[in-house]
């Protein structure tokens, strides 16, 4: 295959038979239960130098409980899938656990424009449906996806990104490295102990990141029955067998929405962004992640009981968000 | 249609768009801000058959106005009453299977053959101020039959060469660019929207001034521009937005002044005989 074009920064070294491999090794089949705290999970399968993903972000139905703790274990070196995010690249960033970043989008703004600077961050340049695309091959299993998007940009240099000779048609072709990260995180609606997930409504990629990860952390709103997955199997978003750990996580998403089960708290997410824009991601760790021990003690402290009610209260409607 | 006497210029820069909604087409959007607003003003006035899919996989939803506060992607109010709900690779296949025919885009800087920067301005990897990365722009430009592009009509975002390519147009605008890039033939960048004028692609695919607002001179509007765009032979007067128009945009959609930038835009008052745009104050 003749490659025409390809980028020249550092990447994800592609080996689908390893991550094969690893998934035989690892990944248990049998159904055994994972219910785990949140300290458990993340000192459990999140190591430092991991490539790490977490599926729609931290004020969108992300799993923003547990990238709390992921900075409050201070692990180091993650390389992070900025995919579709906000403020998570700042915040992971700015505590010192990331510095490398391939980038789909992100807030700009004064801090991350000074990490950038200063050296805190490698930033490689893809987009979002990119780096879904990459992640739809670590989850196929195979080495690259070829797409019809991102020719011609810049982000090809800076990326992983080749363009070959397509074998088919005879026709230049995009292509990109397939994904597999060491772990993801994600937050779902409602989750048995096995790891069987359901999510409602719309998402970014929550299949292919638990399909494409060697460790799976999935936190849930709410933990139910399997007979209850059984009675609506059509519902099941992420099987059990790609699940490592099972955190039952109320209010994970917060300050984000979580559709159908309750609003955003504008607030704080004004608040936290806030703290991206003018570079005061510090202070905004200092507040509302290191001061406390774990999600409980979050919302009891940092939340508080009226609020998580006004924002259950808030929500916008259930239609579509439960089976 | 009753036209408005008092409106800013990023008000009408959306309602300019909104009259190019066109019913029975789909637009692919990335879910926010003037190009959503855009769609919603013209599927409520003028089109109201127009669909639009975001980047998260909602397709063609009949959304709870106002949307929450801040963003409205995976959120339960803009998802509403859709005819489905996907991911983000499901929007992605669709458009790369030729279905989604417009594509709205809000561009940083952009360049004479409609690339768009939002990764870096200066020089990338040295000397440069970082942005947030293509999101979802880069697909929409890739893959839409036809790409619309806002931005501002200020010199330093109309450039000849963009610092960095994020999201492609025309790229070198020599013929048949795009394709030898590996994207889809018969694709690229339509118009360009700006607070205060329209512009189209010539034949060789450079930008081109085909109508400014009543207020503007065309000398007025190829002062702002850095590299000067080619000037069509007649260039048109557009309308200024309607009342009906505004009447949506600021009780439905922009109801906090935020994606109008309404304490930064220049506001255009009718004095009684002519639209007056008023210096920006401070």
């Amino acid at each position: 295959m003749q490659v025409l074009e390809e980028g020249i920064a550092e990447y994800l070294p592609v080996d689908p038979d390893g991550f094969r491999e690893w998934v035989r090794d690892h990944k248990s089949r049998a159904l055994e239960p994972k219910l785990m705290s949140e300290q458990d999970a993340v000192s459990k399968f999140v190591e430092d130098g991991d490539y790490l993903v977490y599926d729609c972000n931290y004020l969108q139905r992300g799993p923003s409980s547990l990238l709390r703790e992921v900075m409050r274990q201070r692990k180091k070196n993650l390389w992070v899938g900025g995919k579709f995010t906000w403020v998570a690249v700042h915040l992971l960033v700015g505590a010192g656990c990331a510095d490398k970043v391939d980038c789909g989008f992100f807030l700009f703004g004064k801090s991350i424009d000074r990490y950038a600077r200063e050296g805190m961050v490698q930033i490689f340049e893809y987009s979002n449906v990119v780096m879904t695309a990459r992640l739809q091959a670590g989850a196929m299993g195979i080495p690259f996806m070829p797409i019809r998007s991102f020719g011609g940009t810049d982000g090809v240099r800076y990326s992983g990104a080749k363009v070959i000779e397509d074998p088919y048609t005879g026709q230049p072709l995009v292509i990109v490295p397939a994904l597999n990260p060491d772990v993801a995180l994600i937050h779902a609606h409602q989750a048995d102990a096995y790891g069987n997930a359901r999510i409602f409504g719309t998402g970014v990629a929550h299949q292919e990141c638990a399909l494409a990860s060697k460790k799976v952390i999935v936190s849930a709103e709410e933990i139910i029955d399997t007979e209850e997955i059984r009675r609506d199997p059509g519902r099941t978003s992420i099987p059990y067998y790609a699940v490592d750990a099972v955190v039952e996580a109320p209010f994970g998403a917060y300050p984000g929405e979580c559709a159908g089960y309750y609003a955003s708290d504008p607030a704080h997410v004004i608040e936290v962004a806030g703290a991206a824009l003018a570079d005061m991601v510090d202070q905004y760790l200092e507040k509302y992640v290191y001061s406390v021990a774990n999600h409980q003690e979050f919302l009891e402290q940092k939340v508080g009981v009226a609020k998580l009610l006004e924002i259950k209260k808030r929500v916008a409607t259930k239609e579509g968000y439960q089976p | 249609m009753t036209q408005a006497t008092t409106f800013n210029e990023r008000e009408m820069q959306i309602c300019t768009v909104a009259r190019m909604i066109e019913n029975g087409r789909t637009y692919w959007v990335a879910g926010a801000a003037a190009p959503l607003y855009s769609i919603l003003i013209g599927k409520r006035l003028y089109a109201p058959d127009a669909q639009y899919i975001t980047e998260d996989g909602v397709i063609a939803p009949e959304p709870m106005l106002p949307f929450d506060p801040i963003m409205s992607m995976v959120s339960a109010r803009a998802g509403y009453r859709a005819l489905g709900w996907g991911t983000m690779n499901v929007a992605g296949a669709h458009a790369q299977v030729g279905l989604m025919d417009y594509g709205i885009l809000n561009a940083l800087q952009i360049d004479q053959y409609g690339n768009i920067n939002s990764t870096a301005i200066g020089v990338y990897g040295r000397e440069a101020r970082r942005f947030g990365g293509p999101g979802g722009a880069d697909s929409i430009a890739s893959l839409c039959w036809r790409t619309i592009l806002m931005t501002d009509q200020e010199a330093r975002k109309f450039v000849e060469r963009v610092d960095f390519i994020s999201s492609p147009g025309f790229l070198d605008g020599t013929p048949g660019a795009r394709e030898r890039a590996g994207l889809p033939r018969g694709t690229g960048p339509w118009r360009l929207v700006t607070p205060c004028a329209l512009y189209d692609y010539n034949e060789e695919r450079r930008l081109r001034l085909i109508g400014v607002a009543p207020w503007v001179t065309v000398e007025e509007v190829l002062a702002e521009c850095q590299h000067k765009p080619v000037v069509a032979e007649k260039v048109e007067t557009l309308e200024p937005p309607s009342e009906e128009e505004l009447d949506i945009l600021r009780a439905h959609l922009d109801v906090r002044g935020q994606a109008t930038g309404i304490e930064r835009s220049h506001w255009v008052i009718w004095d009684g005989e002519r639209y007056v745009r008023q210096a920006e104050e401070g």
